[in-house]
């Protein structure tokens, strides 16, 4: 053997850059959707050109050009974002820095810190999203930086191969102490400094106004607007209403959402409550949707009197909320003078011929506001009312276009020109949005709403029984409302694959099914990890009979679960320890030495294989056969150069011989 | 200039206390472990491990990570951050295990000539069937590149120590480390595998000696003559007996050991002496009694070695040389130096 060891062949500081140069794309690429595209052609050029500096194996960038750099991306962050700190900012900076310092690494310690950054970009991944498909893609980071490291500190080229397994298993034995810390490191709401992430990107899904058009807008939108999960009993689908907007405003053209006045919650704790968690997407708004009608009402939000559930912060991250629902009984409260006035009101010009129509109902029936409803629904329900993804397009006023004219329309046109009858004809009515429907999820056992499933309905005020719910929609198109949208428009070939119950290419399918999956998996990850905060924390300390406020209960929970997780390591490394590293024919020659000690037989230390079974020999004769046969045996098995066969075969009559030779 | 000197002397100064207050330091530390001879397994009670500075750095950025998670509430930030701390953590597991179980011996040190570095070389052995990787080891202030073993494989590392003056040495302290698998952390093991390194005086050649010589006391330094022809006499091996001389064609046909005995047939041995070698300073004499030795052992002839209070030979062979040489590399030293 040489007696210097081998030398590595690359030169030794440089170890890993390669792999580096691999690492820092992929745990930017998250960011190449979040930030200006300029950060990300610098850190392309600049990799570019680390890559042709190590290929070419000419001279890194002279310091000055370096300072020159550095400050040019500061100035370039500055110039974008106004600031250098902040997540946008703050992430942008970062990404420069990390991409110009690949053009000044000289030493080992120069990729260590760059791998270092790169865990760092990987953080701030999740100022912009959270989605389990991001979390298992910078598993994939953290596991290529980790190998990264592996491979700078091993001091000569690993294989590939190995360099993931070591790197995987690194990974693998960190979760537990990874759980261990996220259940018990002690949480703090809220921000100590800044605001989080202000996006400035427009609302998605509902808005504070509505017009005819923007709900069938809607309807092509598969994404995701909530997910339910019960606690109880699943109300059937036609009672679903998740109210969100409440619209009392109406301007001839569209409705107005009506900010409410804060009211006391009504005490609800009836039997046949339906209690839910919901999970609301971002809106960039501030309302929540509730499951009519709201008795139980979500922390993060206040209820208004006109039953809408409004938060203080925009909704610019997932929420997680709970609340409570009862189906049947709105909660009446008496109708002011003020609220009538504007629940009545219409712009004087606004659908002369509606008034005329609602007058007419109003002469006919005298006080009976139930029979005037019921001839405005018969009205829907008869033909030639259509209810239709694509209404045309509608001239001069639009409620008088859509009654007389057009006939054809979406669940606003109906809900909008519902509640402008009513109005005509002195009853109270406003206009709800909020979803309806949806589609159940087995395989996560929640209800999913997508945008699609937006709806607007509406609400009349009854002398006897106040504000009650009418769904204009329902006369018109009642499979919309009982089995969702997909009852209504499964077998229309203009509507958005996702509501189609036939003709799909298999493609489509697919493409759906695992839109499916993904959801699921979303709404798990969510309700699993997303959602732990200092609330969830508390519950689950209280399990063990500790208080999550108290540090010395964190301690104490830190202490038993390290301590156990340490136990359990120690137990498993003990038993996966051999218990005995003696060679196997010696140990079976330990194992003849004691069995024939009781003889006085036992072996010599001095004494071979051949030497010891020969003085047995002597001395009991009848054991000569197996004796001379394990001499043998153990004599090749230590000493001969085998093959994996015969080694096996003398094994065989080692452990045989032993056997035969009992005292 | 004058302040750079005052500035380097300073530093050189405290460096040297420091490095004084850090062997006192090791000492102290390694005082319940025993002197570990030839041989040494690094088992638990002698592995130390601490953070590197690089180590020290993730600290930091993980603090970040953590601070960053708290306020946006974050929890994949959270989830990452803590993976990254379990990872670190684990890491101490790992270099800790890189290191525990190996089997390391000291391999004898080539004795060198002074001026030249002797190279320690040792033997590491891996009994625990796990790979181990980027093992350093260091004595006497220099560090040999990374070494790796596959299970169950044995590797030589060596490293050149520091050049020294003739004389024999007791090996420095060794320190066996790792960093592997991320260099957040460094487990090391002191070693105190013991074994001598002798130095030899450096040769100088002996025309130097010719031209230095101005007495014509050079009668019992010349060169012999060639070699008579007589047959060698055969006797019996007496213990002492140079192998080189075995008669192995004899030993071949009887079955017993002889040697061939040419003393009494041959010219007269070259003797190498102390006093023949002209030059006051003794350390000079040495070097040049060394260079003679060479020579003389190249050429293959039987030769003496005769300093004062001591008389070598006339002998040939390896063994011979190896004890002129040492004999020339301990003249009037005292004993072992601690390298």
């Amino acid at each position: 053997m040489a007696l210097l060891t081998r030398t590595p062949a690359h030169p030794p500081e440089l170890l890993g850059l390669w792999l580096l140069l691999a690492a820092v794309p992929v745990a930017a690429l998250p960011h190449a959707w979040e930030q200006p595209p300029w950060v990300f052609a610098v850190l392309l050029a600049a990799w570019l050109w680390r890559v042709m500096i190590h290929a070419a194996n000419t001279q890194l960038p002279p310091r000055w050009v370096m300072v020159l750099l550095v400050l040019a991306g500061g100035g370039l962050t500055f110039a974008e974002f106004g600031t250098v700190f902040g997540q946008q900012a703050g992430t942008a900076l970062l990404l420069v820095m990390v991409a110009l310092k690949l053009l000044e690494i000289r030493s080992q310690r120069d990729i260590v810190v760059s791998l270092f950054l790169a865990y760092f970009v990987v953080v701030t991944t999740y100022f912009f999203n959270q989605s389990i498909l991001i979390a298992a893609y910078s598993l994939l980071s953290a596991w290529l930086i980790t190998a990264a490291l592996i491979q700078v500190h091993s001091g000569r080229v690993l294989p590939l191969a190995r360099l993931a397994r070591s790197s995987g298993l690194m990974m693998v034995h960190a979760l537990p102490i990874m759980l261990i810390l996220f259940l018990v490191f002690p949480r703090i709401p809220g921000p100590i400094w800044g605001s989080p992430h202000e996006d400035p990107v427009g609302q998605t899904g509902l808005s504070d106004r509505l017009e005819f058009g923007d709900i069938a807008q809607l309807l092509e939108n598969e994404a995701t607007a909530l997910r339910v999960r019960f606690e109880g009993p699943v109300p059937p689908s036609s009672q679903q209403y998740w109210r969100a907007l409440v619209m009392s405003d109406f301007d001839g053209r569209g409705w107005r959402v009506d900010r409410g006045r804060p009211e006391v919650p009504a005490d609800g704790d009836g039997p046949g409550d339906i209690a839910y968690t919901a999970t609301l997407e971002p809106t960039r708004a501030h309302y929540l949707p509730v499951l009519d009608f709201p008795v139980g009402i979500p922390d993060q939000g206040r209820l208004l009197d006109n039953l809408q559930v409004l938060t203080s912060r925009r909704v610019d991250s997932r929420l997680q909320y709970s609340g409570r629902a009862r189906l049947d009984a709105p909660p009446a409260w008496p109708l002011s003078a003020e609220e009538r006035t504007r629940a009545l009101a219409l712009p004087a010009a606004a659908a002369p011929r509606a008034r005329v129509q609602a007058g007419l109902w109003r002469a006919a029936h005298g006080d009976d506001d139930t029979a005037i409803v019921q001839e405005a629904l018969r009205l829907f329900a008869g033909e030639p009312f259509r209810y239709t993804l694509r209404p045309p397009l509608l001239r001069g006023d639009r409620t008088d276009a859509f009654l007389f004219e057009s006939r054809a329309g979406y669940c606003e046109h109906y809900a909008s020109t519902f509640a402008v009858l009513m109005r005509a004809a002195g009853i109270p009515a406003r206009v709800i949005t909020g979803y309806q429907g949806g589609q159940w999820m087995d395989a996560g056992n929640y209800l999913r709403l997508r945008q699609a499933d937006a709806h607007a309905w509406t609400e009349v005020w009854l002398e006897d029984r106040g504000w009650v719910r009418v769904d204009p929609t329902a006369a018109i198109a009642p499979e919309r409302i009982e089995t969702g949208l997909s009852g209504w428009f499964g077998e229309d070939i203009d509507a958005p694959a996702f509501l189609r119950r036939s003709g799909l290419p298999w493609t489509v399918q697919w493409r759906l099914r695992i839109s499916d999956w993904h959801d699921v998996a979303t709404f798990r990850w969510e309700s699993l990890v997303l959602a732990f905060d200092p609330e969830r924390q508390r519950e689950l300390f209280a399990r063990f009979g500790l208080d999550a406020t108290d540090w010395r209960s964190v301690l104490i929970a830190l202490a038993v679960s390290l301590g156990g997780l340490g136990v359990l390591a120690g137990l498993i490394a003990l038993l996966r320890r051999p218990r005995d590293r003696r060679d196997p024919a010696q140990r079976a020659l330990d194992r003849l030495s004691r069995r024939l000690r009781r003889h006085g037989l036992a072996r010599e230390p001095h004494e071979t294989a051949a030497a010891y079974a020969t003085r047995v020999r002597d001395a009991r004769p009848e054991l000569a056969g197996p004796l001379a046969d394990f001499a043998q045996a153990y004599t090749h098995l230590r000493y001969a150069d085998l093959d994996a066969q015969e080694r096996e075969q003398f094994q065989r009559q080692l452990w045989r011989a032993l056997g035969e030779a009992k005292g | 200039m004058r302040s750079g000197k005052l500035n380097l002397a300073r530093d050189h100064g405290l460096r040297a206390r420091w490095g004084r207050l850090r062997e006192d330091f090791v000492r102290w530390v390694t005082r319940r472990h025993q002197t570990d001879g030839r041989r040494a397994r690094v088992t638990r009670d002698r592995v130390y491990i601490l953070p590197t500075r690089q180590g020290y750095m993730l600290l930091l950025i993980l603090l970040v990570m953590l601070l960053g998670s708290i306020n946006y509430s974050n929890n994949m930030a959270f989830l990452l951050t803590f993976l990254i701390v379990g990872i670190g953590h684990n890491a101490m597991w790992y270099t800790h295990r890189n290191l525990l179980g190996l089997k390391v011996t000291v391999l004898p040190v080539k004795p060198a000539f002074a001026g030249a570095p002797p190279v320690l070389a040792l033997r590491l052995e891996e009994p625990d069937g796990r790979p181990r990787e980027a093992l350093r080891l260091a004595a006497g202030g220099r560090e040999s590149p990374p070494a790796f073993l596959e299970p169950g494989a044995s590797v030589d590392v060596a490293i050149a120590l520091e050049a020294r003056p003739r004389g024999i040495y007791r090996l420095p302290r060794q320190r066996l480390s790792t960093r592997y698998p991320l260099g957040l952390l460094e487990a090391w093991t002191w070693l105190t595998l013991d074994t001598e390194v002798v130095v030899y005086p450096v040769p100088i050649p002996a025309d130097a000696m010719q031209a230095a010589a101005t007495d014509g006391d050079g009668e019992e330094t010349t060169v012999p003559a060639a070699r008579d022809a007589l047959p060698d006499e055969i006797r019996d091996y007496r213990p002492g007996d140079s192998p080189n001389r075995i008669a192995w064609k004899a030993v071949a046909r009887s079955g017993r050991l002889f040697v061939r005995d040419s003393a009494g047939g041959e010219a007269a041995p070259t003797w190498l002496d102390w006093d023949a070698v002209p030059g006051a300073d003794p350390e000079y004499r040495l070097s040049v009694l060394c260079h003679l030795v060479l020579e003389a052992n190249a050429a293959g002839q039987p030769f003496g070695l005769r300093l004062p209070g001591q008389r070598l030979g006339p002998d040939a062979g390896p063994d011979h040389l190896g004890r002129c040489l040492r004999a020339l590399a301990l003249f009037g030293l005292p004993g072992r130096n601690p390298a």
